[in-house]
């Protein structure tokens, strides 16, 4: 597998990974806005999959419809749908995407849930690698705590209820979530993860991701090409008329 | 004392199964008494002919059967409809779209209803999703992997209809040839009869390129009916006793 840089793509993908409640989101949101300001061409890939695919996850995933096979195989219809019409084409276009979970969330979760890893990897093949890999690493407790604090409606398939390993959504959401603990940690290695310590202060944390950003992209590769400004002649009809902000004579 | 009756049922001999590749995990090969078996071929090559007949035979023969086919399952059946009247979705996308009615079919039909000692007739199998596939460039390896969950059938039947006669009995049917079966979407020929013709004409060598590898029985299509219906009876019996 190789990264989009090394396929010889213009873009450059930025993924971040970690357990929910790890802060990945935020900090993402905070790269994209600096990147924003420096008026470079980014896109946060929103993960909007089509309507179609949307419709068939989110039946299989209402009506409990889902084994580990298929959860994995809908999952994996849905980020190809997202990196065929999204992805891929920005990268084409020289953006610097940002991607809020990407591969190895599949990797991590299909495994705990029983697929077979090398399986689960052949499906994702046609994927390349981003090009920065961001590991949001929080302790267990941390990460639990952000999300179990609100008590909030965790859903069947993101507590894990599908495994069995508790009859109580709490518990085995904490199960599952050590459970993915464990497949990050030990992909960490193998794909280059950057870890940032994500029991930090945000400012903290934000820091070295824009830091490791600026040190490993060229930025000045990114900057939108300034359009010319319009030319003076010939003038328009309506220049003539009064714009709303301006006091006509 | 042995003793054959005029009512005698043949119990299908249990043979050794296996999936083609990690398969569905958690499940029992052992416990999988029923019979699995595949009927391929194009459209118009008389697949839901042969196999109506052959489940009035074997339900005759004292066996429950079950059907199962491509685009027939609860969780995408829908959606894979509408993808394919648009046309939005894009190779793979499609490709994993396919992979999951497969996969819904397996482990909530296919499998139960193997346990349960059923024969299972399916209307084409993954070597029509994988050999589509081929067709449009994508990569065999990966699709082999994608495909690792399937289980080995008992047997394969590909009716082999060659395109002349195919385009044939598509115009006795419908006045108008199918935009997927025509591979319109692959931009061989703007004119949609020649694309039928080089489209089916490549789905012919793939799968006999797929033959090579899943090893299915090539049965002649051109034949009558009952011709056809007679053969495959024949070799069903063979699985049915375990040869």
């Amino acid at each position: 597998m190789k990264t989009f840089a090394e396929l010889g793509f213009p873009g450059r993908l930025v993924a971040v990974e970690g357990l929910d409640g790890s802060g990945k989101s935020t900090q993402i949101y905070l790269l994209k806005r600096w990147l924003e300001i420096q008026r470079l061409k980014v896109y946060f890939s929103e993960w909007n999959s089509s309507e179609l695919v949307k419709s068939a996850t989110s039946k299989g995933k209402k009506r409990e419809l889902l084994t580990p096979t298929t959860f994995s195989l809908i999952h994996a219809t849905d980020f190809a749908d997202r990196y065929e019409r999204h992805l891929v084409p920005l990268l084409r276009a020289g953006y610097i995407v940002l991607c809020d979970r990407y591969i190895f969330t599949a990797f991590a979760r299909d495994v705990v849930r029983g697929c077979p890893p090398e399986w689960v990897r052949g499906l994702y093949s046609f994927a390349a690698l981003p090009d920065l890999t961001f590991f949001f690493k929080a302790d267990l407790e941390v990460s639990l705590q952000r999300i179990l604090d609100g008590r909030p409606q965790l859903k069947y398939f993101e507590a894990g209820m599908d495994l069995r390993l508790s009859s109580d959504p709490y518990e085995s959401f904490r199960i599952f979530q050590g459970r993915m603990l464990e497949q990050y940690l030990a992909m960490s290695t193998e794909f280059n993860f950057l870890v940032v310590d994500a029991n930090q202060l945000v400012e903290k944390q934000q820091e070295l991701v824009r830091e490791l950003v600026a040190h490993r992209l060229n930025l000045d590769d990114f900057r939108r090409a300034e359009r010319p400004s319009s030319p003076p002649t010939p003038a328009a009809p309506r220049k003539n008329r009064a714009k709303p902000n301006e006091v006509p004579e | 004392m042995k003793r054959v009756t005029p009512n005698h049922i043949v119990v299908p001999r249990r043979t050794p199964r296996r999936f083609y590749g990690h398969g569905i995990p958690g499940v029992d090969l052992d416990k999988l008494a029923g019979r699995l078996i595949v009927v391929e071929g194009a459209d118009g090559s008389g697949r839901s002919t042969q196999i109506a007949m052959l489940v009035e035979w074997l339900e005759g023969s004292g066996h429950a059967t079950v059907q199962v086919g491509l685009k027939r399952s609860t969780l995408v059946s829908e959606e894979l409809e509408k993808a394919q009247e648009g046309n939005i979705l894009s190779r793979t996308t499609l490709s994993l779209f396919y992979a999951t009615d497969f996969a819904d079919q397996l482990e909530n039909i296919i499998l139960p209803a193997l346990k349960a000692g059923f024969i299972v007739l399916a209307d084409r199998y993954i070597y029509t999703l994988m050999a589509r596939d081929m067709v449009r460039g994508m990569d065999e390896a990966w699709l082999r992997n994608l495909y690792g969950i399937a289980l080995e059938p008992d047997a394969v039947f590909y009716l082999n209809v060659p395109p002349e006669e195919l385009v044939q009995r598509g115009f006795a049917k419908n006045a108008a040839l199918d935009y997927w079966e025509s591979g319109m979407d692959l931009g061989l020929s703007r004119d949609m009869f020649d694309s039928f013709m080089k489209y089916q004409d490549a789905m012919q060598q793939t799968f006999r390129k797929l033959q090579a590898t899943y090893g299915f029985t090539i049965v002649d299509g051109m034949r009558s009916i009952e011709a056809i219906n007679a053969d495959l009876r024949k070799k069903i019996s063979a699985v049915l006793a375990g040869h």
